[in-house]
């Protein structure tokens, strides 16, 4: 009797609880938003395949709350220009801006960003199944709060993995001469040693033999982006430099660049530039995805978002032929290892006059419920949440590899520290990164002048 | 004013008439002058405002007198972008003059099929610089590109590097891109320039007898002085001022071996915010383009009669 | 007889050497254009296809996206600056080469002055004054701040156009009692047509390319083709199928404008006829 009575009870609980939450949200998004029905709100983002998906859930929000959204999605730099332009001049018209997370220092030292902890802790605006502890937490926790303050929720969890040619590796000859040469298997690397070994083996020129076949043209070990500004210096710098125990700034903010790691590194940096293809250093996000694309290449760390657009039948005489793993880590390092990760957060500008249906409309795309959604509509994608990754677009998709890879970026991605003049750093440390790459600076003298470039800028980087 | 009435009606009318006279040309540029004041002028005075003050993330705080241009000319940097684009413009230039010259007085020529003829090959000069930046990836870009593929690798020509990613190269492949560019645009404003000269005098001369050579250095070319010397000046200061093509292909690298003032301006406006020194860079470029025309309108004027 | 063999020789010369140069020069845009019709698999494969399958994926993209407003918007603030332009400066470069005015040369340099400062520096002083003033996003701004790169451009050249004009003809109408505007509308403009079309065309294709102000000033409302561009640039690589059909679509527009006013640049005599 007791028994059965606590089944009941615990059947009956369990049915209740199943159901409140869809009946939850939708009861909760429509009564908190009744005093902003019949607003519009502007939102600013950068243009990506799973971005684009937003216009298709964005109904979804209209009609549960009576907000309209006006989305607006431009280019990387675009996005960039005219949402700092729109938010330093102080003319509101976006009330939600995308910020990548470097320009979160400076907008916030220009005190143009509004915090969003009085509507987190508002019950009437803060939505209590939104699950926090959900999103995927180093990303989040390092992107969207700054100086204890939050300033929104994550809105992509832009991430690089190591991509490699599956085709080759699984070739015979070229795994016996591999092992002859190197003394282990061929495989995608895990180390940066094996990524370097890599890069080297599969250097060959026209003429040679590639996977049983003559080459008609130069084939190369690994491919980077190598243009002045991108993501030049941050790969150079998250994926390498760290992973050797170097470090941009102390803990006290001050630059340290000028150390023994940050040689070794370099030293990495411009070995792998001489197994890259003689562009690099004009390489872009323009050229990276076509040199992968079309077999030109090995080897590369680059965006996962790219292998979309690239790993897809009918994109690539090569689709199918991939592999992806996680951002391969220095030997015996593998605790420390960093990945380089360009995460991005919508915030709410000063200037907005209607910051709470804003707040709305962001919590709301961040909500389990949304992202689900916006993960099935774009058949895929680079998930904020930690649950996105048991959604069937996900967990059945054929690249096993590439979405293990992300999460695996992911479980230890981090926002950049807060750094005030951090276009400056980036764009003086690219340039260096540059030389070192092409030879015209040695690995020595590449950290003494970054570290004087960066002494130039500030002698204390991070944001008071 | 009534005495001269009363006494001298006609002289009067006369004084009032030789007034609208010398009024009429001024009435004719004012709806341009008023226009530039508006849209060009107060803008500008705006920027020099903003290059005496501190004006970090467009937020315009306390005046700073002649820091900002202070900074900026004991910035090596800025000095490295004079030298790039001053080696652009004095290459790039006189080559699209030529050829621009050339291909106007041969199209001038009887060449059948002109009419498709024109708009086509002046379809490089109509595109966007956006595209004209990608297309010129899809071809120079190393490796995949289709001529670095199918012409330099082929041929071995620049080993182990590509062009738009050399210190060496970079500087004089996007130089010429802006030939590919702006050489029908100098053809077209040429050949134009060319139609519109009077016949009669070449007439003239081909009755006396006179050679193509001659008639070219007699007439064509002094005539022509005053389109050319516009042209020129225009496309001179337009190429100094160079910004979309480089900021696909290189965005001023490698290094800085391809930044020019106005990359370097577009890093400092966009990426750094500090509205102050780009207001200051605008001021400093003007003031040496003022100098500089107002020299070359003068001699170009007094030796050349161009204006 | 001989005249007439020679003369066609060497039309058939100086065809063939046109034709040669527009070749060399025309390719890359050639090749652009057939990325139009090219599936992504084959876009830039090496070695480089020349016969491919076409496909019709592209421009299902580029109608989806919209990119057909953007080529009316364009087309729109063109014609309509470049409209302006002519309707004001017209007359300035007229009365710059014909009058005598005090600091004549002091004004007219000062019109290039406006032209003389790097874009980049200047758009977010314009940007500034234009959130103020709410103009931003407008037809009305991008049309004003045109006029700051194109009537200095438009005068200046069109002033060099008029040092050919006949004073006779001018002075001849006035004697025969014609009014001023008279005889700017039936001698100065008709006999000036050349110059005023050639130069226009010059000022509608600066106009079309801009990008910076256009973006910056612009915004949802007016967004111009080269604007819409750089969205098919994406964090996912570049669309470049997209981006060809874009970029040789905004051709067409330009070509129809030079083609058809053309037969006002180029006089029924060409010089070689002159001499005969």
């Amino acid at each position: 009797m007791k028994q059965s009575t606590k089944v009941t009870a615990a059947l009956l609980a369990g049915s209740t609880f199943l159901s409140v939450p869809a009946w939850a949200q939708e009861s909760f998004y429509t009564k908190a938003a009744e005093p902003y029905a019949g607003t519009t709100i502007r939102i600013l983002d950068e243009v990506t395949p799973l971005q684009e998906k937003v216009f298709d859930i964005i109904p979804q929000f209209e009609e549960l709350t009576g907000i309209t959204v006006e989305l607006e999605l431009l280019g990387h730099a675009e996005v960039i220009n005219r949402g700092q332009a729109d938010m330093l001049s102080g003319r509101g018209f976006y009330d939600g801006v995308m910020m990548h997370n470097y320009q979160l220092a400076p907008m916030l030292t220009a005190g143009v960003i509004r915090s969003i902890d009085d509507y987190v802790a508002d019950p009437a605006l803060s939505d209590p199944d939104f699950n926090a502890d959900d999103l995927i937490q180093r990303p989040y926790t390092t992107t969207s709060f700054t100086g204890g303050k939050q300033y929104g929720f994550n809105n992509w969890n832009y991430n690089e993995v190591y991509w490699a040619r599956a085709d080759l590796f699984a070739h015979p000859e070229e795994q016996a001469a591999f092992n002859e040469k190197y003394g282990y298997d061929l495989g995608p690397a895990e180390t940066i040693t094996q990524m370097r070994d890599i890069a080297e083996f599969f250097t060959r020129d026209a003429g040679e033999t590639l996977a049983g076949e003559t080459l008609e043209a130069d084939f190369y070990g690994i491919v980077l982006e190598g243009i002045k500004g991108g993501s030049t210096f941050p790969t150079l710098w998250s994926a390498l430099i760290k992973n050797y125990g170097g470090r941009l700034l102390d803990e006290n903010g001050a630059p340290a660049f000028d150390s023994p790691e940050t040689v070794e590194a370099l030293t990495m940096w411009a070995e792998l530039w001489s197994f890259a293809p003689p562009g690099i250093a004009e390489y872009s996000l323009v050229d990276v995805p076509t040199v992968m694309g079309n077999g030109l290449a090995a080897q590369t760390l680059a965006w996962s978002d790219f292998v979309f657009g690239v790993d897809v039948p009918g994109a690539s005489p090569y689709a199918g032929d991939f592999v992806y793993g996680p951002i391969p880590f220095k030997d015996g390092r593998e605790e420390e290892r960093s990945v380089e990760a360009d995460v991005s957060v919508v915030v709410i500008s000063e200037a907005s006059e209607n910051p709470e249906a804003t707040f709305l409309f962001l919590q709301w795309l961040a909500s389990e419920e949304a992202q689900a959604a916006l993960i099935e509509a774009g058949n895929g994608g680079v998930p904020i949440r930690q649950s996105s990754w048991e959604l069937p677009a996900i967990a059945d998709s054929e690249m096993t590899s590439l979405y293990a890879a992300m999460r695996s970026t992911l479980d230890v991605a981090e926002a950049k520290p807060k750094m005030p003049d951090s276009f400056e750093i980036m764009d003086a440390m690219s340039g260096i990164a540059q030389e070192v790459g092409l030879g015209r600076l040695t690995p020595e003298e590449g950290a003494a002048q970054g570290q004087a470039a960066m002494l130039e800028i500030c002698t204390q980087c991070l944001m008071q | 004013m009534t005495s001269i009435t009363e006494t001298d009606p006609p002289l009067q009318t006369t004084r009032a008439r030789d007034k609208r006279e010398a009024l009429y040309p001024y009435l004719l540029i004012a709806p341009s002058m008023i226009t530039l004041v508006v849209v060009a002028l107060i803008p500008f005075l705006y920027a020099i405002y903003l290059s005496f003050h501190e004006a970090r993330f467009g937020r315009v705080t306390e005046f700073a007198g002649f820091a900002n241009y202070a900074s900026l000319l004991a910035d090596e940097r800025f000095w490295n972008s004079v030298s790039v684009a001053a080696t652009f413009v004095f290459i790039a230039v006189p080559i699209e003059f030529m050829l621009g010259l050339a291909g106007a007085l041969i199209l001038g020529q009887n060449v059948k099929g002109r009419s498709i003829l024109i708009p086509l090959l002046f379809m490089p000069a109509m595109m966007a610089p956006v595209v004209v930046g990608l297309l010129w990836k899809i071809m120079l870009a190393g490796s995949w590109g289709f001529i670095s593929y199918n012409v330099f690798e082929r041929f071995g020509m620049f080993p182990d590097t590509s062009i738009f990613a050399s210190p060496d190269y970079a500087l004089y492949a996007l130089i010429f891109v802006d030939i590919w560019q702006w050489t029908p645009f100098m053809m077209l404003a040429f050949f134009a320039g060319l139609q519109a000269l009077p016949v009669a005098p070449f007439r003239a001369a081909a009755i006396d007898g006179a050679g193509p050579l001659r008639i070219f250095f007699r007439l064509t070319l002094p005539m022509m002085t005053p389109l050319l010397a516009v042209i020129g000046l225009l496309r001179f200061i337009d190429a100094f001022k160079v910004f979309d093509t480089m900021y696909i292909l290189t965005n001023g690298g490698p290094g800085t071996s391809t930044e020019t003032p106005s990359i370097l301006a577009n890093k400092m406006t966009f990426e750094f915010w500090n509205i102050g020194e780009a207001s200051a860079l605008a001021v400093i470029v003007w003031i040496a383009f003022f100098i500089f025309c107002n020299i070359f309108y003068q001699v170009a004027k007094k030796r050349l009669n161009a204006f | 007889m001989q005249t007439s063999d020679s003369s066609s020789r060497s039309t058939l010369f100086w065809t063939g050497i046109t034709v040669l140069y527009a070749v060399v020069v025309l390719f890359p845009i050639f090749w652009m254009g057939t990325m139009m019709f090219k599936p992504n698999e084959t876009m830039f494969a090496r070695p480089t296809e020349w016969f491919f399958t076409p496909t019709l994926d592209h421009f299902a993209y580029v109608i989806e996206a919209g990119f057909h407003w953007n080529l009316f918007t364009s087309f729109l603030l063109c014609t309509l600056s470049t409209g302006l332009i002519v309707l004001i400066g017209t007359p300035a470069a007229y009365a710059f080469a014909r009058f005598e005015m005090k600091a004549k040369d002091d004004l007219f340099l000062f019109i290039l002055a406006s032209r003389m400062a790097p874009p980049v520096c200047l758009v977010i002083p314009f940007y500034l004054i234009y959130s103020q003033i709410g103009l931003l996003d407008s037809f009305l701004g991008l049309t004003l701040a045109y006029m700051t790169f194109n009537l200095s451009f438009y005068i200046w050249v069109l002033r060099s156009f008029c040092r050919d004009l006949p004073v006779e003809l001018e002075e001849a109408a006035a004697l025969e009692g014609w009014s001023r505007l008279q005889i700017l509308r039936r001698v100065v403009f008709p006999l000036l047509r050349n110059g005023i079309v050639a130069t226009a065309v010059l000022c509608f294709i600066f106009a079309w390319n801009e990008f910076l102000f256009a973006f910056m000033l612009g915004g949802r409302t007016v967004e111009t083709l080269p604007v819409s561009i750089p969205k098919l640039i994406t964090a996912q690589g570049v669309r470049w199928g997209e981006m060809a059909v874009v970029g040789m679509i905004s051709l067409v527009p330009v070509l129809a404008v030079v083609f058809v006013l053309q037969r006002h640049i180029v006089r029924g005599l060409t010089m070689g006829a002159v001499k005969g």
